[in-house]
């Protein structure tokens, strides 16, 4: 099984991978809130900010196809928010529309060209509780783990059973299936915390080779400042 | 459920931030105590837990799919408090990973799949399970501990949607809340099935509340964290409406066939909502009842 489908493009080699995650985290956020804050009427500005968004795209090297396929998953919403087009006019549903796929984009170009370990060390030197840093960290380096776990059941349960079973049946199974998932993790999480307690583990992880705040990190960051200040301005 | 970004006014956004976080910190304050402590590996292996139950769905009617939530499972195994902290981590990771949910979005998100199912789901155990409740009782209690969790939390997530004129408030309503009114039956089920085989195969895990106990004090807090934005959202939606809902009643008539809702006062026009939401939803429900039955009546020959 593969085991990067998550970060599977932050490992590339592209200008915006290089910055440090800090400066991605707060440069991005306040895109997205600049984004939300365009009034409905002027178009311009929605050009404008897909264009930096273009080329950031381009820069970072993820592929296109990929791009695209992450923003499907707001079609539901789309469809829900298309019933309002009687109330609201097509222009409402366009603003709606544009708005959501830019903050998705510039939200998978974030996550996509950084490394999840560095984020979390953002996240936390950005003044984020260490606790939730810590459980996002176990989330995600258990995920996998227990992603092959639950396969490996899934295919004893089918070695076992022919067909399907009666609707009954089959949550009896799926429960009890799910039961043994959870005691599987509880008792996988107690070993693992005496093994992490037992080479030194106090709360903290270490990162290694951490990136710095370097001159890139200075040209990104006043390059998105002047940009969304001259967007106010324009505005 | 998971919002995207663009969905939400500001205002509604900002201020669920201003309330999810505030609750993260207090939560991450409670859990302070000891962070090389057991309690935080369990955590982070419950919200993958959580996070994997989450990626597999499950048919529902027509096409459609739902997946398990959790919220109400991990809150009668680990106390609320862990629980929301727990879920709040998993609507951050699947925010990040895999873009299911916005940034800004991220405090209304964290509300409803976070705190109301945690809350809303334990509040509802403890009150139908009692405090050592076993068997049937508990069982059942769990059951509507993860249906009542999941309602609650659609209808808030369609009330701060239609709130923010992205979403017909009528239509949202219905919908959303019909949906998971059947999505719900499976989290029941499952919720409740859990429990059954964790009681019968260990039942220490049962009493794993390590966040200290969920004192008085704290139900306090914790019904004024969920009820007073739940609160202003029901009576915004009631009452003093925005600008974008206001326009959409004075056309509703149109939609409500015979009685006309714009006369009706507030708190008649909320009623009525509901009473159309309950009859879509039992609707639903008969439905989802003759489709099981459709299933049994084939598989006998």
């Amino acid at each position: 099984m593969r085991h990067n489908f998550i970060d599977r493009y932050a490992l590339l080699d592209s200008p915006l991978h290089i910055l440090e995650p800090r400066t991605k985290l707060l440069a991005f956020t306040a895109m997205i809130v600049a984004v939300l804050c365009i009034p409905v009427r002027s178009g311009s500005l929605f050009v404008a900010y897909f264009f930096v968004t273009a080329i950031l795209m381009g820069i970072s090297q993820i592929p296109l196809n990929y791009m695209v396929g992450r923003t499907l998953v707001i079609l539901p919403f789309i469809v829900l928010a298309s019933l309002a087009v009687p109330w609201k006019g097509y222009l409402g549903l366009g603003i709606l529309f544009v708005r959501a796929i830019l903050c998705l984009m510039l939200l998978i170009l974030l996550t996509n060209t950084t490394r999840f370990v560095e984020l979390l060390r953002g996240l936390r030197r950005l003044g984020c509780p260490q606790i939730l840093v810590l459980n996002l960290g176990f989330l995600y380096r258990y995920l996998f783990v227990l992603t092959e776990e639950s396969m490996r059941m899934k295919q004893a349960r089918d070695c076992r059973r022919v067909g399907r079973a009666p609707l009954r049946e089959e949550f009896r199974i799926l429960s009890s299936m799910l039961g043994t998932l959870l005691i599987r993790s509880f008792e996988r999480a107690e070993r693992m915390h005496y093994a992490m307690l037992s080479r030194g583990y106090s709360g903290e992880f270490p990162v290694v080779s951490p990136k710095r705040f370097s001159w890139h990190d200075l040209v990104f960051l006043s390059g998105v400042t002047i940009f969304i200040a001259l967007t106010v301005l324009w505005h | 459920m998971h919002i995207p970004d663009g969905f939400l006014t500001n205002r509604i956004a900002a201020s669920l931030d201003v309330v999810s976080g505030a609750g993260i910190l207090y939560a991450a304050r409670r859990a302070k105590v000891d962070l090389s402590g057991r309690i935080v590996p369990v955590m982070g292996v419950l919200a993958a837990f959580v996070f994997a139950a989450q990626m597999i769905n499950f048919p529902v009617l027509g096409g459609t799919s739902g997946h398990l939530i959790g919220g109400a499972l991990l809150a009668i195994l680990l106390g609320p408090m862990a629980a929301f902290l727990t879920m709040a981590t998993v609507v951050i990771a699947q925010a990040l990973f895999l873009q299911d949910g916005g940034l800004v979005a991220l405090g209304a998100n964290i509300f409803n799949i976070g705190a109301l199912t945690c809350f809303g789901g334990y509040a509802v155990y403890r009150l139908l399970g009692g405090g050592s409740a076993r068997g049937k009782r508990m069982l059942l209690a769990g059951f509507l501990a993860g249906w009542a969790s999941l309602i609650v939390s659609s209808a808030c997530c369609a009330l701060q949607m239609s709130l923010s004129g992205a979403i017909p408030l009528r239509i949202g309503l219905t919908t959303m809340v019909g949906y998971h009114t059947v999505v719900g039956i499976f989290e029941g089920m499952l919720t409740a099935g859990v429990l059954s085989f964790l009681l019968k195969v260990r039942p220490d895990l049962m009493k794993l509340n390590d966040l200290g106990r969920f004192g008085a004090a704290d139900w306090v807090g914790a019904t004024l964290f969920v009820a007073i934005p739940a609160a202003i959202l029901v009576l915004a939606g009631s009452s003093r409406l925005p600008d974008p809902l206001e326009r959409l009643l004075a056309i509703t008539p149109l939609l409500s066939g015979g009685t006309e809702p714009a006369k009706l006062n507030s708190t008649a026009r909320y009623l009525d909502y509901l009473v159309r939401a309950g009859v879509f939803v039992l609707l639903v429900l008969l439905g989802f009842v003759a489709s099981l039955l459709g299933r049994h009546r084939r598989r006998r020959p």
